[in-house]
């Protein structure tokens, strides 16, 4: 499975000089999986480049939304491939008591905050809730479950060929709790992350930020740690960036975070900061040889 | 894929609210199963939560109770949170439970269900010392006279 990073901001765009290098477009991941299947990991911005990365040829992808705030739907209207008719997307998304799918994502792609219109795109779109068990969308198994944050909220994992990816972009596990004494099942998005070769995981707060913004749906760094450490997942790729934090504040806590991470036991190089055109191959972990007694 | 298992986020949250809470609360699972209590609670009952665990309706009516007036158990279905689990619906009720010392304490519980778009997940519970039985679970007046 080949993972790219085409926006790791969270909130809000934030281009400019000053994060240039983790970049400033909102969330969105690709993913090719290893039949070639194409998938997309929430619509921020960075699907729009995403889109002109794509071949103009008959398409198919599917786009698994998070939730509808903002900086994770902001792409969709300037993403290439909706506006040819040959390219088929397929746009899954949590339930809601109160509308649909569709109908939720319409109230941006309509008038006045859009030019067009849902029924005026020329591609062939669809609209699904994901289910709540497991389903297969190419060579992979995808399983969302609802997390902590604000609205409702999914994460994802993906298994493909022996390898998995967890992708929980907005999350504040720590809310009202101490993930370091909880229980495993009393984690949010526990099961989503457990084990997993690759956690993609909000990490939009420093320590000292986050008292001034408990409660708003995402993570300190401890938080985001603690979470790695007890999912197990192999490699942690913090994500979903503070706007305020430019690429010199965003080395710093990258440097702490390893930091931390190689003081529990860990090895620096299993968490990293997202950087906008990261790339990825997550592959299923090498054989262990079985020694003989 | 992952085989562990995870309770739905609404508990999770329910109960993150319910350890930030001074009034005793209880959290049952869509099985009516007792998955969470509160440190008001632990204090009303005699035991912390970490010391009894998840229980089922059976185990826990022979620690606890509930009791009716006449001192007559009182079935598990026909409890508020049981109530509010199977049908969806609030309930409420004052009646006695037992906490580990042997005192009686009378209280009126409301519980109340936690529905989600997949459907119910549980209920909560949240008790009060029954009218005159004192403003809080501390100075619940007990039959015996030693939770006075």
């Amino acid at each position: 499975m080949k993972v790219k990073l085409w926006g790791t901001r969270g909130s809000v765009p934030s281009p400019g000089p000053e994060t240039i290098r983790y970049g400033g477009n909102t969330s969105c991941v690709g993913l090719t999986l290893s039949d070639g299947s194409l998938l997309a990991l929430d619509a921020g911005t960075g699907i729009r480049n995403l889109g002109l990365a794509l071949p103009e040829e008959p398409t198919r992808l599917h786009i698994l939304l998070t939730h509808l705030h903002l900086d994770h739907i902001q792409g969709l209207v300037f993403f290439a491939p909706a506006f040819r008719p040959q390219t088929e997307i397929v746009i899954w998304g949590p339930a809601s008591p109160e509308a649909s799918l569709r109908d939720r994502i319409a109230r941006y792609i309509s008038a006045p905050l859009s030019p067009v219109e849902v029924r005026e795109l020329p591609c062939d779109v669809s609209f699904r809730h994901t289910p709540e068990t497991e389903w297969e969308i190419g060579s992979a198994r995808i399983r969302a479950a609802s997390v902590a944050h604000r609205g409702p909220t999914l994460g994802y994992r993906i298994d493909d060929g022996g390898s998995s990816l967890a992708y929980i972009p907005d999350h504040e596990p720590a809310l009202g709790a101490d993930i370091d004494a909880l229980d495993e099942d009393w984690i949010s998005g526990f099961a989503l992350a457990q084990g997993a070769d690759m956690l993609i995981h909000d990490g939009q707060y420093a320590d000292a930020e986050y008292p001034d913004h408990i409660g708003w749906g995402h993570s300190s760094l401890s938080h985001s740690l603690s979470f790695a450490r007890r999912t197990g997942a192999k490699r942690t790729v913090l994500f979903h960036h503070d706007p305020l934090h430019s690429d010199a504040r965003l080395d710093a806590l990258g440097a702490e975070a390893r930091e931390r991470w190689a003081a529990t036991g860990g090895r620096p190089e299993e968490v990293e900061l997202g950087v906008e055109g990261g790339e990825y191959e997550v592959r299923a972990p090498a054989p262990q040889a079985v020694e003989q007694a | 894929m992952s085989s562990q298992s995870q309770r739905p986020l609404e508990l999770i949250l329910a109960r993150n609210l319910m350890s930030a809470l001074s009034t005793p609360a209880f959290l049952v699972d869509e099985g009516g199963i007792l998955v969470f209590y509160n440190e008001a609670a632990g204090m009303l009952l005699g035991k912390r939560f970490e010391e009894v665990g998840t229980v089922g309706p059976e185990e826990w009516g022979s620690m606890f109770g509930p009791f009716d007036e006449g001192d007559e158990p009182i079935p598990y279905d026909e409890l508020p949170l049981v109530v509010a689990v199977r049908n969806g619906r609030p309930a409420h009720a004052d009646f006695e439970i037992r906490s580990v010392d042997g005192t009686h304490h009378r209280i009126e519980a409301s519980a109340f269900p936690i529905l989600t778009p997949h459907g119910s997940q549980g209920a909560i519970a949240i008790f009060w010392p029954a009218e005159g039985e004192g403003d809080s679970p501390d100075t619940t007046a007990s039959r015996n006279g030693t939770g006075a």
